[in-house]
Order: C-alpha cells, then sequence, then structure tokens
C-alpha cells in the first residue's frame, strides 16, 4: 500500500538483531508485532527470553479476571513458543499459584530452560515444584518466590547453576543443605525470609552470600571465596522461647560462634560485610563479629547495624574485652567506607567505634546514624566521638541525624 | 577483545594508522586504537595481518558504508578514552542514537556486522523504543512494513491467545462476509457492478473526521449510494430496534452523528464504529480489559489528554480507512443481524464505552466551538 515510503528498514535485519529488539519490548508488543506484516508473523515465536512482569498486566482491579487472564496468556503464548527457552521470568505480578504452573514448568523443563524467575504474588498457597523442575539441568539462575522445594530422592544438584535465591521457600533444612552442596558451580546464594534455625553453607565457589531470617546458627564450611557477606538474623519472641534463646541474642552462634577461638580460615576475597541487629550488649555477638572483620584482610566496605537493649547495654561491664580481644597491633588495612546505622550510643558501641577509627588506615568516610532521637544523648555520643584517634588521615566521619 | 591478546600485540604490530574499505570500495585511514575496538577489525589485524597499508586494507563488510563507519567510529573514540563516568557514557549513547530511524536500522546492522556487541544492543533498544507502545499501523509506518496480512490472518494470533467474545464475533462476522461475497460475486455475473475506490485526499478525511459541515466534495454520499440503497431498508429496521434495546447506543450514534453529517442514513456510522471496534482489537492482540470508567465530562486538566486521544483516533481512522472502509461497509448488514441476534447488546455497550471519550470529546469540543464562537465572534480588522 505503501508506494511512497520506500523499502521495508527493517524485517531485513538479521534474526540476531531482531531478537535482540524483541527481547527489550514488553512481552506483549512482542507478541503484538506479529500482526505487522507477513515477514514479522513469526519472529517473536523464537525469542529466547520471556518475561512476564507487571506491563503484560491488563489494568484491572478484578484479582480473579486478571489471573485467569494472565494464566492464559502465558499457557496460550507458549504453545504458540517455539525452540529453546533460556530464560523465564515471572516478576512483579499478581499472579498466584496455580495448576497451570505445573504445566509451565514441565513445558520449560523440556526447553532448555536456564535462568528462571518465578516470584508468586501474596496471598495464595505456596506453589510446590512439581518432580519435572528438578530435572532442569541446564540451570544456571534460580529465583523462586513464595514457593515450595522438595526433591526428589533421585536428584543430584543442578551442575550448572551459579545464583540462587530463595525468597519465601518451604524447603527442608536437610534439603537446603544439600541442594547448596550439590550445586558445585553456585557462587551466588541468597537466602530471605527463611526459618530453618541451623544452616551450614558449603559451597566451594561461593562469592556472595545474602541471608535474613530466623536463624540460630550459620555456619560457613569451606566458603573462600566469599567477596560480599550479608546477613540478618532474628527471631521472633516466640520462636525465641522456645529454643530457650533471647530474641536478642542473634550472632552468638554465627560463624560457630566464640566456640571457635580464632576463624579457622582467613576470607582474603571478602570485600563486602553487613551485617543486622548486633547486639552490643553481648560479649560473644561482639566477639563474633570482631573475629570476621579482623580475619577479612580485604575488608573495604562494613554496614553494622545495632540492636541494644539500652538499659542493659549501658551498664555493661567488661571494658578489658577491647584491650584483649582487639590488640593495637590489629589492621583494617582495606578499610575505606563504614557505614554504622541503629547506633545507640551504648559503650560497647562506642568502644567499637573507637575500635574502627584507629585500625582503619585507609577509611574514607563513616557514617552513623543514631537510633535515639533525644538530642542530649546524641551531643554526649558525639563528644565521644571526636575524641577518639583516627588512623586515616582523611577520614570523614558523618553523624546522620534523623528528623 | 581481552587484555592478554592487548598485550601480545603491543610490542611489536601497534601502529597508529590502520587502513579500511567500506561498501563503497572507498579507503580510509582511521586510528587503529579506536578501529580496533571493533572484534572485527580486530581479528582481520591480529590473525590476518591486514589493514597495515593502503594495498591491503581491510575489506569491512557490505553493511559498513563510510557514513556508518564514521558513526561508529565517533561511538569508539567515546568509549575509549578511560576515566568516564558511566553517567557521561549513558548521556553520550542516548545523545547518540538520536538520529532518524533508517539511520538508525542502518547503524545497528553495520554494528553487528563488525560485531561491535555493545552497540548493537545501544541501537536495538533504541528501536524497541520506537516500537514499544505504538499500534501496529503506526509501526508499519514507521519501518515502511508492508500491510500484507489479510484481517483473518491478523486476528489468528488473537485468537490463540485469548478467548475473547469479540474474536468468537468478528470470526463469525467474517464467515458471513465471505458468503455474501460469494452471493455477491454471482450477481455481478450477471450485472457490471461500477467499481468503488475511495478516493478521498487525508484532508478531506480529516476534515470528514473532526465534523466540518461542509460535504467533503460528495465524494462519500455519490460513493455510497449504491451499497446503501441495497440495505437501507434492513438497515432501518434494524437500528430502530437498536435504539430501543440498547440504551448506551444513543450517545454513541450521537457522537457518529457528528463526524457523518453529511452521511443520509446511519449506515456508515454503524461502520465506522464497527471499523473501531476492529482497531481495538487489532492493537491489542491479548486480551484487554475496558476501562469503562471514562466521564463524558470535560474537565480542563484532563483537555491536553483528551486532545492528544482525538488525534490519535483522528489519525487511526485517516490511515488505512480507504482500504477497510470498503469492507465494512459491506458487512454492515451482518453485523446488524447479528448484534440483533447474539449478546449484541453487551458486545455494543462494551465498545460503545471505549467508544464514548473520543467520540464524546468531538461532540464536546465542536459545541464549545460553536458557543464561544457566539460569545465572541472573530472581529475583522477594518481595512
Amino acid at each position: 500500500m505503501d508506494d511512497f515510503s520506500g523499502p521495508d528498514l527493517i524485517s531485513d535485519l538479521p534474526q540476531s538483531i531482531i531478537e535482540t529488539i524483541l527481547i527489550q519490548l514488553p512481552i506483549r508488543d512482542a507478541v503484538r508485532t506479529s500482526i505487522l506484516s507477513r515477514k514479522w508473523r513469526y519472529k517473536w515465536s523464537t525469542i529466547t527470553q520471556l518475561v512476564f512482569d507487571e506491563k503484560c498486566y491488563p489494568n484491572c482491579h478484578d484479582r480473579e479476571a486478571v489471573q485467569k487472564n494472565v494464566v492464559e496468556f502465558i499457557t496460550r503464548l507458549l504453545f504458540l513458543h517455539q525452540g529453546p527457552i533460556h530464560k523465564f521470568q515471572i516478576v512483579n505480578t499478581s499472579l498466584q499459584n496455580c495448576s497451570a504452573i505445573n504445566q509451565w514448568i514441565l513445558f520449560l523443563s523440556r526447553n532448555d530452560i536456564k535462568d528462571l524467575d518465578l516470584e508468586l504474588a501474596e496471598g495464595g498457597e505456596f506453589f510446590r515444584m512439581p518432580s519435572c523442575f528438578f530435572g532442569c539441568e541446564k540451570l544456571t539462575r534460580l529465583e523462586l518466590s513464595r514457593c515450595e522445594l522438595d526433591p526428589p530422592v533421585s536428584f543430584k544438584g543442578f551442575s550448572c547453576l551459579k545464583s540462587l535465591n530463595l525468597h519465601q521457600v518451604l524447603i527442608s533444612p536437610e534439603a537446603i543443605e544439600s541442594l547448596i552442596s550439590s550445586c558445585p558451580l553456585l557462587e551466588s546464594l541468597s537466602l530471605s525470609y527463611f526459618d530453618c534455625l541451623a544452616l551450614t553453607v558449603c559451597a566451594p565457589n561461593l562469592k556472595y552470600l545474602c541471608l535474613e531470617g530466623e536463624f540460630k546458627e550459620i555456619c560457613l564450611v569451606d566458603t573462600p571465596l566469599l567477596v560480599e557477606l550479608s546477613v540478618a538474623m532474628y527471631m521472633t519472641d516466640d520462636v525465641a522461647e522456645h529454643m530457650e534463646q533471647s530474641s536478642t541474642c542473634n550472632f552468638v552462634k554465627f560463624l560457630g560462634g566464640n566456640d571457635l577461638g580464632r576463624l579457622a580460615i582467613m576470607y582474603n576475597n571478602l570485600e563486602t560485610i553487613e551485617m543486622y541487629q548486633v547486639s552490643f550488649e553481648d560479649m560473644k555477638e561482639i566477639l563474633v563479629v570482631l573475629r570476621l572483620i579482623t580475619s577479612s584482610p580485604n575488608l573495604k566496605e562494613l554496614h553494622i547495624s545495632g540492636s541494644s537493649n539500652i538499659s542493659a547495654a549501658t551498664y555493661a561491664a567488661g571494658f578489658e574485652f577491647w584491650e584483649k580481644e582487639c590488640p593495637s597491633d590489629s589492621i583494617l588495612s582495606q578499610l575505606k567506607v563504614v557505614k554504622l546505622t541503629e547506633m545507640s550510643g551504648v559503650p560497647h558501641e562506642i568502644e567499637f567505634i573507637k575500635f574502627l577509627l584507629g585500625c582503619s588506615p585507609a577509611l574514607e568516610t563513616m557514617s552513623i546514624i543514631p537510633s535515639m532521637y533525644d538530642l542530649e544523648c546524641q551531643l554526649k555520643m558525639l563528644v565521644e566521638l571526636m575524641k577518639f584517634r583516627r588512623a586515616s588521615t582523611k577520614a570523614e566521619i558523618y553523624f546522620i541525624r534523623g528528623d | 577483545m581481552s587484555e592478554t591478546d592487548m598485550a601480545v600485540i603491543k610490542p611489536e604490530m601497534m601502529k597508529p594508522y590502520v587502513w579500511l574499505q567500506t561498501s563503497d570500495d572507498s579507503i580510509q585511514q582511521v586510528e587503529q586504537e579506536i578501529a580496533m575496538f571493533c572484534p572485527f577489525i580486530c581479528q582481520e589485524i591480529i590473525q590476518k595481518g591486514m589493514g597495515t597499508s593502503k594495498n591491503c586494507a581491510i575489506c569491512l563488510p557490505q553493511q559498513v558504508s563510510p557514513a556508518m563507519l564514521s558513526l561508529i567510529l565517533d561511538y569508539c573514540r567515546f568509549h575509549q578514552v578511560l576515566g568516564r563516568s558511566n553517567k557521561e557514557r549513558k548521556a553520550y549513547d542516548e545523545k547518540f542514537v538520536r538520529i532518524d530511524t533508517e539511520k538508525l536500522c542502518e547503524l545497528t546492522s553495520a554494528a553487528d556486522s563488525l560485531q561491535l556487541k555493545p552497540l548493537v544492543d545501544l541501537t536495538s533498544r533504541a528501536l524497541a523504543r520506537i516500537i514499544e507502545g505504538r499500534s501496529p499501523e503506526e509501526i508499519r509506518d514507521i519501518f515502511h512494513l508492508p500491510d500484507d496480512l489479510t484481517e483473518e490472518e491478523k486476528l489468528e494470533p488473537l485468537r490463540n491467545i485469548t478467548d475473547d467474545p469479540r474474536i468468537r464475533l468478528l470470526n463469525r462476522l467474517y464467515a458471513k462476509k465471505r458468503k455474501e461475497l460469494k452471493e455477491r460475486e454471482r450477481i455481478k455475473n450477471v450485472e457490471v457492478e461500477e467499481e468503488h475506490v475511495d478516493e478521498r485526499s487525508v484532508d478531506d478525511l480529516l476534515s470528514f473526521i473532526n465534523g466540518n459541515d461542509r460535504d467533503p466534495k460528495g465524494i462519500k454520499t455519490s460513493k455510497n449510494k449504491k451499497k446503501n440503497r441495497r440495505k437501507k431498508d434492513q438497515q432501518k429496521n434494524s437500528s430502530s430496534k437498536e435504539e430501543i434495546s440498547v440504551p448506551d447506543k444513543k450517545e454513541v450514534l450521537n457522537g457518529h452523528n457528528i463526524r457523518h453529517q453529511s452521511s443520509e442514513t446511519d449506515g456508515p456510522c454503524e461502520t465506522s464504529n464497527l471499523h473501531h471496534n476492529l482497531h481495538h482489537t487489532y492493537d491489542d492482540p491479548m486480551l484487554e480489559f475496558d476501562d469503562d470508567d471514562t466521564d463524558d465530562e470535560i474537565d480542563p486538566a484532563l483537555k491536553a489528554k483528551i486532545d492528544r486521544e482525538v488525534e490519535d483516533f483522528a489519525r487511526r481512522l485517516n490511515c488505512d480507512w480507504p482500504e477497510r472502509i470498503k469492507d465494512f461497509f459491506s458487512s454492515t448488514q451482518e453485523r446488524k443481524t447479528m448484534l440483533s441476534t447474539t449478546n449484541g447488546n453487551g458486545f455494543l455497550r462494551r465498545h460503545a464505552c471505549m467508544l464514548l471519550p473520543c467520540v464524546s470529546v468531538f461532540y464536546l469540543t465542536h459545541h464549545e466551538f460553536a458557543f464561544r464562537m457566539k460569545m465572541n465572534p472573530p472581529r475583522w480588522p477594518l481595512a
């Protein structure tokens, strides 16, 4: 119809380019290209990456209708698709558990799935992964939320898996440990909303570890390559009671706790440490933190958030501990950025800050966010901070007060 | 290329310039360091030892014209400089792909042939941004794609991917249309019919759509008279029936009457309504939920948005009206019967909702204009 418009600009580009373009489009727009012209009829159907996000959702408040629509859309789309599917993601959607997902997983397991991201919305039941899922041998990245994993006895691990991210996933402690240790290439592990209490991580290639949940004991075995570590151990009061443990003493048993004396290994690659809710009234917990820091000679960034029981911590004794445990020759030669949040200004916190300032010659910034609002208390903490010797001449200290 | 490669070639082979031959057979000298950014050129130099002199210039792929080469080298030259911040690089990239679409396609292809992946990704992303959110008509227009699929084919992916009642109705409609065409074919053999060609210009169509009072050259009425006459009786019957049974319809017809003031029957109105329905479905291969809570009232704040909608609607009607209107005129009759026999009531109401925002805007803006003219008649300068 267009004699005036000139030659077709785009249809004859190599399929690899067309695919790159189609992948960048929201999936609805990609499928829509099939009605452009004869040449575009099936171009979309071979794309290897399928991402279903909020953009593929109809704008409607009837949740049930939306659910039905999306399930049908994905099922039909998979029917029309041909060839391998390397990436399949359902993210930021309100999709809930439904039986159709079983078919999708089976379909994907037969089509070379490498990157699977299945995030189900709040509200529905957890989705139990079908047994065919454990046969996805090419999986390199797996992210699940609100799912249930129960590997069959015959499961031998994902031999190519490099990244595992489980958020609100039901899995037995034995199963998660064996899953982790049976993925030899695992580099990144993130578990959140997890409640397995005791966890032993054995992953020789692990570089990034992020743990968040109701953990009582975390033990790292054979993780020499660790680069980033982020841990938030918390315990709801009822569980803590059940375990006859205080809900605030979180890190006591982290990394084997204080029984280990010195840590058995040095974390030579560890550059970033984040630890949340450290109780500064508990010597054992402080000790665990100190051990980890002093065993990481290449540490560059440290983020600690406090959770002190102020009344207990204010009158804490035992300051000889700092003399004993922090010999003046300890040095954090690479540490550049320190972020301390939820600081209540209790004596052991102040001592900890003093220690960091005194032995970090490369320190560039230290930001402190106090948890108390009382101006008097803040002032007192600041006055204390002023006194401390700083090993770094260029260290800047930011005292960031909330409103 | 990896750093080790660089290390290997650096000592003896690194020469400041390299010779490149582009698709038009012209040869030019460019800084080797920059040209090496393209894996294709890099391989030619390292593996084949090419490009050292004018006589053994590296023959670039057909896709690389001199203009494209110079663009690509600009890109490499910028990114080759170390110490630029990510923000700077991003800003440069953003600006770099702000070129016309034809060039952009050419550039993508040229970058691909030189295996310059970052540039391929950049340009592909830019192309994707052009496609995203646009209607098929717009995309065809931008990239000069032929509109070579039949209406039925266009509906196929739709049929496969959704269970939309609209599609069922449309399929039924097409079946009937085929039957009718066959029938007409038979009649044609007996009496020679004149050909119906829509000769209206774009301007005519636009003014027609916008509800100008004048009859655009009278083409429309004369053109469709014949067809309409054939169906007039049936239409009259069914339309009067509809007006009673479908309360929402009234407003739709109102809107249409403004756009079709020149038409003698409401046949064309019906057709354009259907036409719009079809359009809606073309644009949304996936089932879309109709947002039907749009009000008729014109809030000044909404005016800009509404204006855009109006423009969009006009453009859509405009872009392929001539081709399709003919078909739909002939199918008016079927649609009427279908509406009265099937669940046409809900069908129409749903689409009336979609149509209303546009149509009522025509209606209101038109009246508003008339009103304003009355209040503030234009003052002519005294000559």
